[in-house]
């Protein structure tokens, strides 16, 4: 249903992207990963992605910075990639750091479940 | 007593001896007058009287000079003696030695001196223990953190303390005499509220006045938040009419925000491990094949122990957020009756599980409301979460019923469960309350209803809650319809529910 849609995934914690992971490819999309923020931007920079998933507090970068970077001074650099941030942070703050640099969405992971999320990418992209 | 009376003869000899001349003059004076006409006894004055005056005369101008010297000396005691007085030197004795009444004026000036040092020494000790306790009160008053301040029946200000001279950076010659509303102005005008209130409390003794949370501006012009209490005292003969105390929250909004800051730390640290727990039992619910009934009813009744606690998680932080007034609704136009249809479309799985019913009783129309979807969906949760746990399987009715009035809508949640003891009613919104009776039957954090009545409240509205024990509870709440009617943009209800408080999906459509 998702055909070949691309996704990034930035995440620090390896069996959490393992877990996300497993559903995402069941649901049929093709998934990257990155460990770190830095990998994520490079990563994004050189390849056009339907959707980037980032974590916030991450080594080297964090994924605001990330998103920042990717959206551009301006605010509208790689407008056709969906930027969602999924965190486990959920000062407002943060949550409004992320609306203001043009994230597409705000999730608490431990707020959703594995199969919701695929739900919510399925609509989004 | 014996000298006195040996004064008293000596006196009387000298008084007698200067008689003496005077009566011989006299007696001779006398004679010759009888003897003048016979010549007989005629005698040459200048022969004989005039030595005998002259003689006499002498003694007499001595013996008075001694006697006057006498009478003078206690006059002149008493008179050193009062100059002494006068001077302050109460132990000055009157005590002239004098004969007669001067020896009782002495001795009574000396009874008067006496009484008068007792007196002065009295008034003295009196007005050391008044100093004394005067600066006891100074030293309490400029050692307390709080600001103190003291108030005329003018409103002006009699008294500052050191701690109110240091949260409002003003000196004490700087405020004294000036009216309290002119040198402590608040954000917002609350001086004035204060000076209003004070002036319609005049007469009312004791009468106490509380404000939370007041901005208070510095003379430097910064800013700080203080709680301030007013007690009038009309009747208090020093003539301070209110006594205002006032508390710096600087310090506890800092440790109020490390609090947050810490709560928001440990909700992410546990949500980590939560997120692990719940999307492999995702996972597992799923994909495990070949599970019996029984083993999927575990897996499930798993995930709802998960989810139970990533939704205290939540709340815990949210309680935090909301006591630090630091809970941010995003105001929307929201259509109510669109809201509740697709509310209750996404909560009737978990009436149909157990054989529940969920009835919806609405108004063909409803004014547009401005409102937070997520929160109102909060409240929504928290009020089905309760009906739930409180009716029973196959037999609970749970009635959604919407109503509008003039200014407000009305929405009400009515289920025929076990209901509440009317002791529970007035506490039931409190925050970590729990019923007693229902401790043990049902689960909860006892801070739904807590974080609910913040949401509404923070929407201008109210929540309330009726109950039968053993017929079942009602709980409604009311949101005001603005004066204005608000317009529904297309984006307002696409916003996709993440199932948190605090996450978010943008229109898709809209960017």
């Amino acid at each position: 249903m998702a055909g070949s849609k691309t996704i990034l995934f930035v995440e620090d914690d390896k069996p959490i992207s393992e877990m996300y992971a497993r559903v995402l490819e069941r649901e049929g999309y093709t998934v990257d990963f990155a460990y770190n923020g830095t990998d994520g931007l490079n990563l994004a920079t050189n390849k056009a992605y339907d959707l980037i998933l980032l974590d916030i507090m991450m080594p080297e970068m964090n994924g605001i910075e990330v998103l920042r970077r990717l959206r551009g001074d301006d605010g509208h650099g790689h407008t056709e990639t969906k930027i969602v941030i999924l965190t486990n942070l959920a000062q407002d703050k943060t949550s409004q750091e992320a609306l203001k640099a043009q994230a597409d969405g705000y999730i608490i992971k431990a707020d959703i479940v594995p199969s919701q999320l695929a739900g919510l990418i399925s609509e989004l992209i | 007593m014996q000298r006195t009376r040996f004064k008293r003869q000596i006196l009387a000899l000298f008084f007698i001896v200067s008689l003496i001349p005077a009566l011989t003059v006299a007696a001779i004076w006398y004679l010759d007058a009888q003897v003048g006409g016979s010549g007989r006894y005629e005698l040459d004055i200048k022969t004989f009287v005039l030595p005998i005056f002259i003689l006499g005369i002498g003694p007499a101008l001595l013996l008075s000079l001694a006697f006057a010297e006498l009478l003078a000396r206690p006059v002149r005691r008493i008179h050193a003696a009062a100059l002494e007085l006068a001077r302050g030197n109460y132990k000055t004795h009157f005590q002239t030695g004098g004969a007669g009444e001067f020896k009782e004026i002495g001795a009574a000036l000396d009874r008067v001196a006496g009484q008068l040092e007792r007196t002065i020494s009295e008034t003295a000790s009196e007005t050391a223990l008044i100093e004394a306790e005067r600066n006891k009160l100074r030293g309490v008053l400029n050692s307390m953190t709080d600001g103190v301040f003291a108030l005329d029946r003018g409103g002006r200000i009699i008294l500052f303390n050191k701690a109110a001279s240091e949260i409002t950076g003003r000196s004490i010659e700087e405020v004294a005499g000036q009216l309290a509303e002119k040198v402590m102005p608040f954000r917002d005008g609350g001086e004035l509220v204060m000076a209003r209130w004070l002036a319609t409390q005049g007469g009312v003794d004791h009468q106490i006045g509380q404000w939370r949370g007041l901005e208070l501006y510095r003379a430097d012009g910064a800013s700080l938040y203080v709680d301030v209490q007013a007690v009038v005292l009309s009747q208090d003969p020093n003539g301070i009419n209110a006594l205002v105390t006032f508390h710096d929250l600087t310090k506890s909004h800092q440790l109020e925000e490390m609090k947050i800051d810490f709560v928001a730390l440990a909700a992410h640290e546990l949500r980590t491990p939560l997120t692990e727990i719940k999307g492999y039992l995702d996972i597992l619910q799923h994909e495990a094949k070949g599970l019996k009934a029984a083993d999927k009813r575990l897996l499930d009744r798993t995930m709802e122990s998960a989810t139970q606690l990533s939704g205290l998680v939540n709340n815990l932080l949210n309680v935090a957020r909301i006591e630090h007034g630091e809970i941010n609704y995003q105001p929307l136009t929201v259509d109510f009756l669109a809201f509740i249809e697709e509310f209750s479309r996404s909560v009737e799985w978990r009436f149909k599980d157990e054989g529940r019913t969920l009835k919806l009783s609405l108004p063909a129309r409803l004014p547009l409301i401005v409102g937070d979807p997520n929160g109102l969906r909060e409240v929504m949760t928290n009020l089905i979460d309760n009906a739930l746990a409180h009716t029973q399987p196959k037999l609970g009715i749970v009635t959604i019923a919407v109503r509008a009035h003039r200014t407000e809508i009305e929405v009400s949640l009515s289920d025929n469960g076990s209901g509440m003891p009317a002791s529970a009613l007035p506490r039931l919104f409190t925050k970590f309350y729990r019923i007693d009776e229902y401790k043990a039957t049902t689960r909860g954090t006892g801070l739904g209803l807590y974080i609910s009545k913040s949401i509404i409240e923070a929407h201008g509205g109210e929540i309330w809650a009726e109950s039968v024990e053993g017929m079942g509870s009602t709980f409604s709440f009311r949101l005001p319809i603005p004066k204005i009617a608000p317009k529904l943009k297309p984006s307002n209800n696409k916003a996709k529910d993440t199932r948190g408080a605090h996450g978010w999906i943008k229109d898709n459509t809209v960017r």
